[in-house]
């Protein structure tokens, strides 16, 4: 199954906000195993969602963000 | 809509549309575009007691609650993030329904004031409806300390409703807002179209019956765009005669114009709207800066300027990709990196923990020769390691790295929409409109998800279509990674000849597609972003997690590949592949017999097959010292690769989108056709190159 992290993610096509949940590869694709590409409802533009280490990296540029 | 708790109506939770009229309680309507914070100030006016369900007939959820304002007993209902009454989606659709079938209801529209500018796009239509409505500017602290200074006053002239910054977190703006409610009343603010658009409208207007909260005119531009939405209620509201007259005067002015009408209106509008906007912006420093934005992204979609500025966009991402990626990066981690370090010390790490000789010579072949030159299986010519590993992390991997750098800043500064309008253009040359752009851009990230996506096509011609071009030519960003790598060590005429074979097939055979394939196109508009500054932060983030996405993908590809070919190898299945394709490798496409084992192993992943090709010519680029006759062999095997089947993830897709009969014919008619390019690309380099 998709290795989707249920959350809001906004297209950076189209700037939709959606949830990310259900919006993951579909079974029909064979790498779809473990894939984190989210497909935006909106406008159907694709992207990798930001977990692992880039959502780390996220995480911390957010934080220098907020307390600079 | 719910009405107040001290109220006496009837279940109205799963009806919206069946509002009881109540004495004394009126309805206020939250619109506004997705994510202005029209939520945020719902809670607000109406504290914790609200009803969530979805709008009949639909998944899209309308939240109600009632309010006292200003004294008053309200009803307060907020509607789904829409850009258009003139919908594009469930959740537009939804919005608009309620507009169009409610009654006696007063709106407040919630604008970002950040992005005033869209906020009016929707301000004029709401205007333009007949729509009494207050404006609530929120978000006005934000917008403030990013050096936006919204002329308030004159705005409310120009509109002629209540104009009220709000931050409605911090509850600033909602009493003022609240207390105008009452008086809310319809804009004078009206954009005018041209006098085609214009005279249409009266005549279609003459033609509607007066209808629920938004006017004829409202109703009668979505009539002449062709809202698909609206069928149903016109159906059962317009006489079978006059619906005709209608459709008449919709193909009459449809005529008149290139570019679909809900493009030509919504550009007239947006006319409208940045005059307004200009008039009611100060122009601090910032806002400056964002309209010299404003205008180059104006002229990065112009029919001529566009054409430049693309060219030059792709230029930059080709030096960067190509030089930077392709030749620095690569020659660092392939030589300084793996082959100087990384294959002796994992060869020395085997010999020193595996005692037995003939188990390390298995594994990383006899002390003292080169890798090359014997089949270790984790170090060798086919080796896990030394060829599976070093492909995939020491040649691609650097190549795509700076590819989704440049990606990521398309991304991030707003030029990718814009690109896919440029796009456009061409497609529609091939018979395909503006939606079939997406899926093609998107197929250069992945043609699998690219596939799919081609659900979004309305007719079965477009989605077989989509699905061929992708399949056919579309390719994804590894493959144009190294593509982009393997073109910079071309001279300028060799690469032309690439681009110009794989654009003019694309072209043909879309052309022909169309032609041949019935059914009918379909319309595309794609809410364009301003252009920015991209920001340094997002770019590594977006590009961090496409890497990511890229080695979790395609490096067990890269090893299986390197596997096959290691067990071919032991069994000599090699040399009895390249014999039994010689015949079309060798006599016809004129490639060296090895490039067939790339053709082959592309099926598993493309840019695997490219790699390949590109380790056999790197030592000759970098000396700068290919010959005619190989410039001519990159050129006639990138397009052959190019134009080749589509990787095993892609035709799995195929088969299970359009079925397996149609995916099985695609595939039919690709392998031949793929070697019947790449033969004529090499017979009319050899004659005129």
């Amino acid at each position: 199954m998709p290795a989707i992290v249920k959350r809001t993610e906004r297209c950076p096509l189209c700037g939709t906000e959606f949830d990310a949940e259900g919006q993951g590869c579909r079974p029909s694709c064979p790498m779809s195993a473990g894939c984190k590409v989210v497909c935006c409802p909106s406008c159907n533009y694709s992207f990798p969602q930001e977990t692992g280490l880039a959502g780390r990296l996220r995480a911390f540029l957010d934080r220098r963000r907020t307390h600079p | 809509m719910t009405p107040p708790s001290d109220a006496t109506c009837q279940a109205p939770r799963a009806s919206p549309l069946d509002k009881q009229v109540v004495a004394s309680a009126r309805s206020v309507i939250l619109v506004g575009n997705p994510n202005v914070g029209k939520s945020v100030l719902f809670g607000a006016l109406t504290g914790k007691y609200v009803t969530v369900s979805n709008y009949p007939g639909t998944t899209v959820e309308v939240t109600r609650g009632t309010a006292t304002l200003d004294g008053e007993p309200w009803h307060v209902m907020d509607t789904p993030g829409t850009n258009n009454l003139t919908p594009m989606s469930e959740d537009e659709q939804v919005t608009r329904d309620i507009l169009m079938k409610e009654r006696g209801y007063v709106c407040v529209q919630v604008c970002d004031a950040k992005n005033l500018r869209r906020g009016l796009l929707l301000t004029s239509q709401l205007a333009e409806a007949g729509v009494p409505f207050a404006l609530a500017l929120n978000m006005a602290d934000e917008a403030r300390s990013r050096g936006f200074h919204i002329d308030v006053a004159q705005l409310k002239e120009a509109l002629g409703i209540e104009v009220v910054p709000t931050v409605a977190v911090e509850r600033k703006g909602v009493a003022q807002l609240s207390a105008g409610l009452g008086a809310a009343r319809r804009s004078t603010f009206t954009p005018r179209y041209d006098d085609a658009i214009e005279a249409a409208l009266a005549e279609v207007e003459s033609l509607l019956p007066p209808k629920g909260g938004l006017n004829r005119r409202a109703v009668a531009m979505m009539a002449l765009v062709g809202d698909d939405s609206l069928r149903e209620h016109l159906a059962a509201n317009v006489p079978e005669a006059e619906l005709a007259r209608l459709e008449d005067a919709r193909r009459r002015l449809a005529a008149r114009y290139p570019e679909s009408l809900r493009f030509v209106v919504s550009r007239q509008r947006l006319a409208a709207v940045d005059r307004l906007h200009d008039a009611v912006v100060t122009r601090s420093r910032v806002s400056a800066a964002s309209t010299f934005a404003r205008k180059l992204g104006g002229w990065s979609t112009d029919r001529l300027l566009g054409l430049p500025i693309l060219a030059l966009v792709l230029f930059v991402a080709y030096e960067f990709v190509g030089v930077l990626g392709a030749k620095t990066a690569v020659d660092f981690l392939e030589n300084a990196v793996f082959y100087d370090r990384l294959v002796p010390w994992t060869e020395a790490l085997v010999r020193w923990a595996v005692p037995w000789k003939a188990a390390q010579e298995f594994l990383v072949g006899p002390a003292g020769v080169p890798f090359r030159e014997h089949a270790g299986f984790i170090i060798g010519k086919y080796g896990l390691f030394s060829m599976g590993l070093s492909y995939g992390i020491a040649i691609v991997l650097p190549i795509v790295t700076t590819f989704f750098i440049a990606f990521s800043i398309l991304e991030d500064s707003g030029y990718l929409p814009r690109l896919a309008v440029m796009v456009n253009r061409i497609f529609k040359s091939m018979g395909l409109n503006g939606k079939a752009v997406l899926p093609m851009v998107l197929g250069l990230g992945c043609d699998t998800m690219a596939t799919m996506t081609a659900r979004i096509m309305e007719t079965r011609k477009e989605r077989v279509i989509v699905t061929l071009l992708l399949a056919l030519g579309v390719p994804c960003s590894a493959q144009v990674a190294v593509i982009l790598a393997m073109v910079s060590g071309l001279p300028a005429t060799a690469t032309a000849w690439f681009v110009g074979s794989v654009v003019a097939t694309l072209l043909l055979v879309g052309w022909l597609a169309a032609k041949v394939l019935p059914g009918r196109g379909s319309d595309f508009i794609l809410e364009l972003p301003p252009l920015r500054v991209p920001q340094a932060g997002n770019v590594a983030v977006k590009t961090l997690a496409r890497i990511e996405w890229y080695l979790r993908e395609a490096l067990p590809l890269f090893i299986l590949g390197t596997l096959i070919l290691y067990v071919l190898d032991r069994v000599h299945g090699i040399a009895m592949l390249e014999r039994a394709a010689a015949p079309v490798v060798v006599g016809l496409l004129q490639l060296p017999k090895e490039a067939a084992v790339a053709f082959i192993l592309g099926f598993l992943r493309r840019d695997y097959a490219a790699a390949g090709l590109f380790m056999q010519y790197e030592p000759f680029m970098k000396a700068g010292t290919l010959t005619r006759s190989m410039e001519i062999e990159l050129v006639v095997a990138l397009t052959t690769i190019t134009l080749f089947i589509p990787c095993i993830a892609n035709f799995f897709m195929i088969l299970k989108e359009r079925g397996w009969k149609t995916g099985v014919w695609i595939a039919a008619f690709i392998l031949p056709f793929s070697l019947a390019v790449g033969t004529g690309v090499n017979l009319l380099m050899r004659w005129l190159y």
